[in-house]
């Protein structure tokens, strides 16, 4: 069954009424939640006035959870039990994670699809790590505006992949979110911006966060934000010049390395200490190796940039590439905007304005900005605005498919506006060959293994004809948020087959419904709510799809297959009568089983139809 | 024949995807040319500003955040007709993909696989220009590429000046000449982005 987004039911709000929306962003250091209360977008603050919430989830045995503050301060004492940066983790494969396993402290569970962690609480994946952060971002909105906002608009770096933003979307999803829009982050940043100064112009969004990089190029005009590119490097960040800091004071300093305490220590004096060289010249550093005294390091200013140095001149490579990909040149940049906290760092404000020849705005401070960009769209899309702003986002990464030899044969180039449809001719190249396997991949490089897998599928039911013979057009379907679909379809007759893909790190449902059981302890009722209400929905979808089914085609099932599949569909109209969602979910699962060989045999059927009647000579021109 | 709307019944302008009477997103029209898409006539010269914010504007009402939370008919007819614009400013912003898409129409693949370059003229400009790049990359030399872009420039100018001729009135009368400058044009436009490629790696570098 595929991961569908659902649409809330009954949210048919009073007209009168102002409808609630929050802006959401979920950062690899810190998140944060913005919404616009009277006509002003502003960042929500917790109980002792802080809007920075830091995205650290602790699991504490009992199954208490702690997310933010004192999870952070905890990060020293219990590494294995303590997710920090867990967005670097989102829709990684294990495989993924092991260049940056030295700089996380975490157990990670090998295995197949996406990574997990083992914690005192039992294995969790970054999805799920994730839901506890945006959880708590829920509740600080809830109290503050007085009502469950109706949706929300999440920022994802634009350099994210189809199972970062899918991994993303099912983190919202098991929070209890309604998700309006995935949003880049930069263009965020671009609307915050954009609204504050009504200018037009084409501007450079330069965005270095706690792990992510990117620079996207976009243009404004007339209430329209178009992104002409975007590049950037999605394991490049604030992190990096912490661990090249961390990594230097640890070699200076000897002791065990592998110590995930020492780590854990040296690396948060890192961090304080570059936080701290950005307003002076000078700082100590206070280090106490296991069995050893404290004492005090004394670290430069020009030291702590010798050493970042590197880590600032891999943004630098992306930043021409966007131009380029852009067609522009330096000088057609009307501005410069920093965003993410490490900006702050002065060597970064400096290569920024030695690199674009002109000094980068700073007016909105960078952390808030992509929150307070996320609200004003989020406010947008549930239609609390009459300012009509349009954002067009581009393909990140470009789309393809595998060939003969392990090669990737690319169908949708990087940078390509979105939505986007296109569509790639196949054929068969054995006599007789009835099924083609299909491989969609991700990325710039030309060999399968540089790229990442999105999904596998099967065609199957093509009619045994000579090689070559067979015309299969498969369309590629990105929608606004950069999520794929996949259309088989035979040429001559546009007789069409929907394929379902579903990212090969992404969740399957039974994961989700797993997850929202672990979930109860939190809002128990809400996410029964939602479940129900997701599973009638999805049940009566599968009804319709029966009897459309069965209305068109049932004379394809032998009696007793046809018994069993109307035994499955009374079993799912009875169930959907009712009120529980498992009892419903499994119906649905049963009719969908119980509908396989129909399915099979009603795309068979359809190929079949769309290929009779032309000769081989037709088809294999 | 007048579209009209397929809930209120009213009249529809072109294209036909937004019902101005009762706001409804129509269902896609995958009959309509990239052309009657944007709302605009087939030619070959056209203002690629006004092209630009036409289709921007025609987004602005057809763009799935337009309906986010709309009914899921509407959110895929959106989607549909969004993809298309898309499509539409893609193809028609760009001079050689805009002509090959009009001799397409009228049933010419200038640039199809079947299409055999026998120019010998261009096969040796071809060489030339690609002798001259390699030797430029081997140099290390940026200042030569830029020359080298301009003039690329220029000649891409000239070829469109020439296919701007040739298919000033439709359908174009003579679709070899045509295709022969529709695979000049590409070979200028590939060579193009080989020029930045090397730029940018020897700035990586």
């Amino acid at each position: 069954m595929a991961l569908m987004q659902i649409a809330e039911p009954g949210t048919a709000a009073d007209p009168h009424q102002r409808r609630l929306a929050i802006g959401i962003d979920l950062g690899t250091t810190h998140s944060l939640v913005a919404s616009v209360l009277s006509a002003v977008p502003t960042v929500m603050r917790d109980h002792e006035g802080k809007y920075l919430l830091p995205s650290v989830v602790r699991y504490l045995g009992g199954g208490d959870i702690h997310v933010g503050y004192p999870a952070a301060a905890a990060a020293g004492q219990d590494p294995h039990n303590t997710i920090a940066s867990v967005k670097r983790l989102m829709g990684r494969g294990h495989g993924d994670v092991q260049t940056l396993a030295g700089h996380l402290p975490y157990d990670l569970v090998p295995g197949e699809g996406m990574v997990r962690l083992r914690t005192v609480a039992g294995e969790k994946s970054p999805v799920e790590v994730s839901a506890e952060i945006l959880r708590v971002l829920k509740e600080r909105a809830v109290e503050t505006l007085g009502g469950e906002p109706e949706g929300a608009v999440i920022t994802v770096p634009a350099y994210f992949d189809e199972a970062q933003r899918q991994a993303t979307k099912d983190a919202a999803r098991l929070a209890g979110l309604n998700v309006l829009r995935l949003l880049a982050e930069p263009t965020a940043a671009a609307v915050a911006y954009g609204l504050d100064k009504g200018s037009e112009g084409v501007f450079a969004i330069y965005d270095l966060g706690g792990g992510t990089f990117d620079i996207s190029i976009l243009r404004l005009q007339a209430g329209v934000f178009e992104v002409l590119a975007t590049a950037g490097d999605s394991a490049l960040g604030g992190d990096d010049m912490d661990h090249a800091l961390a990594e230097w004071l640890m070699q200076e300093e000897g002791g065990d390395v592998s110590d995930p305490f020492w780590r854990r220590q040296v690396l948060q004096q890192a961090r304080t200490a570059k936080e701290v060289l950005s307003a002076v010249d000078e700082t100590m550093i206070m280090l106490t190796p296991s069995g050893r005294a404290s004492h005090a390091v004394t670290l430069s200013r020009s030291r702590l940039e010798s050493l970042i140095q590197p880590v600032i001149q891999r943004s630098l490579p992306a930043c021409r590439r966007a131009l380029r990909d852009a067609g522009l040149k330096l000088t057609d940049i009307d501005g410069v905007v920093l965003v993410g906290g490490a900006t702050r760092v002065p060597a970064v404000r400096a290569m920024v304005e030695a690199f674009f020849r002109r000094v980068p705005l700073t007016d909105i401070d960078p952390d808030q900005v992509v929150a307070l960009g996320a609200a004003i769209q989020a406010d947008a899309l549930v239609g609390n605005q009459r300012e009509d702003l349009l954002l067009m986002d581009v393909l990140p990464l470009s789309l393809g498919l595998e060939t003969m030899g392990g090669l990737v044969e690319k169908i949708i180039p990087r940078n390509t506006p979105i939505p986007v449809a296109r569509a790639q001719e196949f054929t068969t190249f054995k006599d007789g060959q009835t099924a083609m396997s299909i491989h969609v991949l991700q990325g710039e490089r030309d060999l399968v293994q540089d790229c990442r897998s999105l999904a596998r599928f099967s065609l199957r039911g093509i009619p045994p004809m000579v090689a070559g013979a067979a015309r299969i057009r498969v369309t590629f379907q990105v929608d606004a948020d950069g999520l794929l679909a996949v259309r088989a379809e035979e040429t001559g007759t546009r007789v069409c087959t929907e394929v379902v893909v579903k990212p090969s790190y992404g969740l399957n449902d039974a994961e989700i419904a797993r997850m929202l059981q672990d979930s109860f302890t939190h809002g128990a009722e809400d996410v029964a709510r939602r479940r129900l209400s997701e599973a009638k929905v999805e049940g009566e979808r599968v009804r319709e799809a029966l009897r459309t089914a069965l209305t068109a085609d049932a004379d394809l099932l032998d009696p007793a297959e046809r018994e069993i599949l109307d035994k499955a569909g009374a079993a799912l109209i009875n169930a959907l009568s009712g009120n529980d969602a498992d009892v419903i979910t499994g119906a649905a699962e049963a009719v969908e089983t119980a509908a396989e060989p129909l399915v099979q045999r009603r795309m068979d059927s359809a190929l079949r139809r769309a290929i009779a009647g032309r000769s081989i000579d037709d088809l294999g021109d | 024949m007048v579209d009209s709307c397929f809930r209120c019944g009213a009249e529809l302008g072109a294209p036909p995807a937004l019902c101005a009477s009762c706001g409804a997103v129509q269902p896609f029209r995958a009959d309509l040319s990239l052309f009657a898409v944007a709302g605009l006539p087939e030619t070959y010269d056209l203002d690629v500003q006004a092209l630009r914010t036409q289709v921007l504007a025609l987004q602005k009402g057809l763009h799935p955040d337009r309906f986010a939370n709309a009914e899921p008919a509407a959110r895929r007819y959106s989607l549909e007709w969004s993809t298309r614009l898309n499509e539409a400013l893609a193809i028609l912003r760009d001079p050689l993909r805009r002509a090959d898409y009009l001799l397409q129409l009228q049933g010419v693949d200038a640039l199809g696989e079947q299409v055999k370059v026998a120019d010998p003229e261009l096969l040796m400009t071809q060489m030339i220009y690609r002798e001259r790049l390699e030797d430029l990359v081997a140099a290390r030399d940026l200042s030569g590429m830029e020359a080298l872009r301009q003039e690329v420039d220029t000649a891409v100018t000239g070829v469109v000046q020439r296919l701007r001729g040739l298919l000033g009135i439709l359908p174009c009368a003579e679709p070899e000449a045509a295709g022969a400058a529709l695979r000049e044009l590409q070979f200028l436009d590939k060579l193009f982005g080989e020029i930045g490629r090397s730029e940018e790696s020897l700035q990586n570098a």
